[in-house]
């Protein structure tokens, strides 16, 4: 279900406290005109599986934090925050796979010119 | 006076990290208070590289994210493609499926085991012994597929190849011959003293913590956690045959070495059951070509119990290759839980806790 992106954590709170106890994954897609961050939720007991999705401004892209709702919202992320420079509001979220890299533009994000980072010399 | 901790760097490169992991460790004496993961030496951008390749070029991309069960991640890609590309399997080659996706399954629930006693010090004569034993797994999928570790069997609708002539016996005789061995490894582990005393009562997980730090596959279920992909959501040969899944209480390291094993139990309990309903006909899957059917499903989302866990593809269909592709890999969330579990736990046990996740550090970088 499609919400704006400060309503994401009320979102997940209701959906939490409605049975679905299993964050599966956060992922995002960038369409150049906007970014879609997904999250998969889960209720295990009753087998159910269901979504909370939300567009955002790709010049200026946040999302509210879960990690109070879901602990395992951590390393997700932080992972969106480094690979689509998707900003996470409401904690301190440090660099996880790329912790050395010295580039800056976000890795996922299509604008990233993957092709001409690094040249073969010679 | 006032208590100190030391801080102990473990890696990046470590006999018991399973690949490139580095942890930071934070120690009251003996007692762990903090523990800090570091990933991503291994990280090569699988999920951006699939982008600028077409479909069927993939499947090598994914064995390598987890090259312990290789076949598994081929499998649960060609399924979220097919699924994109609405294209059916053949009755004969979802039996296949099962039954190497059950082999694979085995052959590294067996590393698991070998890879388990060795990070607890040393006990390298199981370490041999289930490599002779995994061995004997990987030479029938070798029978099968045509390769011994990287296996790109998978194709479009079906299976590169069908099963060859005496496969049937071959398989059956392995299928004795690991259960005779699950008995020996038992009796061998479960009366030493050292291996038990690491493993009962350490590193446990309730299932409220395993369900809120999102640990899956066997971790999550020997937690007492009721959540197995290929009953919950049942794929292929899984929806006729019949098969329990596995799930323990305790929540310690025994009862995730132990899950495992019936695992491995129930595997072979699903071949068996495989190869008796196996139906006649083609499996044969569409040749690879790099210019397709065009998607039909924008998106396309898959969902597989790989030997480590809960693996999910979710795929944004373009015409001819992934617009984008984002994999949920189960070691990636089990490595993180063990920043958790392992808080008030002995330093000595750091170890036989990690090696119970059963980390591979390729599926957690991707």
């Amino acid at each position: 279900m499609k919400v704006n992106a400060e309503d994401i954590a009320q979102k997940a709170q209701e959906m939490r406290k409605s049975g679905f106890d299993y964050l599966v994954k956060i992922t995002a897609i960038d369409y150049v005109q906007s970014i879609t961050v997904i999250y998969f939720l889960r209720d295990i007991g009753g087998n159910r599986d269901d979504i909370i999705e939300a567009d955002l401004d790709c010049k200026d892209a946040w999302v509210p934090t879960i990690i109070d709702i879901f602990p395992c919202a951590d390393w997700y992320e932080r992972e969106l925050s480094e690979m689509f420079g998707i900003q996470i509001r409401g904690r301190a979220a440090r660099r996880l796979l790329l912790e050395k890299w010295d580039g800056t533009e976000p890795p996922f994000r299509k604008s990233f010119a993957w092709n001409s980072e690094y040249k073969a010399e010679g | 006076m006032t208590k100190t901790t030391t801080k102990i760097n473990i890696g990046p490169v470590h006999p018991s990290t399973h690949g490139v992991l580095r942890l930071v460790v934070d120690l009251d004496g003996d007692t762990i208070k903090n523990l800090e993961a570091h990933v991503g030496f291994l990280h090569r951008g699988v999920e951006k590289l699939v982008e600028t390749r077409m479909y069927m070029q993939c499947p090598p991309y994914m064995e390598k994210l987890d090259y312990v069960a290789p076949l598994a991640y081929d499998e649960a890609y060609v399924a979220t493609v097919e699924a994109a590309l609405g294209i059916e399997v053949k009755e004969r080659a979802q039996y296949i499926r099962v039954i190497e996706l059950e082999l694979q399954r085995i052959a590294s629930h067996l590393f698991f085991i070998g890879a388990l006693c060795n990070d607890m010090g040393q006990m390298f004569t199981m370490f041999m012994w289930v490599f002779e034993d995994r061995d004997r797994v990987l030479a029938l999928l070798e029978q099968a597929t045509g390769q011994r570790m990287f296996y790109v069997n998978m194709r479009l609708g079906g299976v590169a190849r069908d099963l060859p002539p005496g496969f049937d016996e071959d398989c059956q005789s392995l299928l004795g011959h690991i259960e005779k061995r699950l008995e020996v490894y038992g009796k061998y582990l479960e009366s030493n003293p050292v291996f038990m005393e690491r493993m009962k009562g350490v590193g446990i997980l309730t299932a409220e913590e395993a369900k809120g730090l999102g640990v899956t596959g066997p971790v999550l279920r020997a937690s007492n956690v009721d959540y197995d992909v290929r009953k919950a959501r049942p794929y292929y040969a899984y929806r006729e045959l019949n098969f329990n899944s596995q799930v323990l209480g305790g929540g310690d390291n025994l009862a995730r070495y132990k899950v495992r094993i019936l695992e491995i139990k129930e595997s072979i309990r699903l071949i068996r059951g495989a190869l008796k309903r196996m139906p006649e006909g083609d499996a044969l899957g569409a040749q690879v070509r790099l210019i397709g059917p065009a998607a039909k499903n924008r998106i396309a989302s898959v969902s597989r119990e790989l030997p480590r866990g809960e693996g999910m593809m979710y795929m944004i269909a373009d015409p001819q290759r992934p617009y984008r592709l984002s994999v949920r890999s189960p070691c990636f969330i089990n490595l993180f839980a063990l920043e958790h579990m392992a808080k008030e736990q002995r330093f000595a046990d750091l170890f036989s806790i990690m090696g119970s996740l059963d980390l591979v550090m390729a599926c957690v970088d991707r």
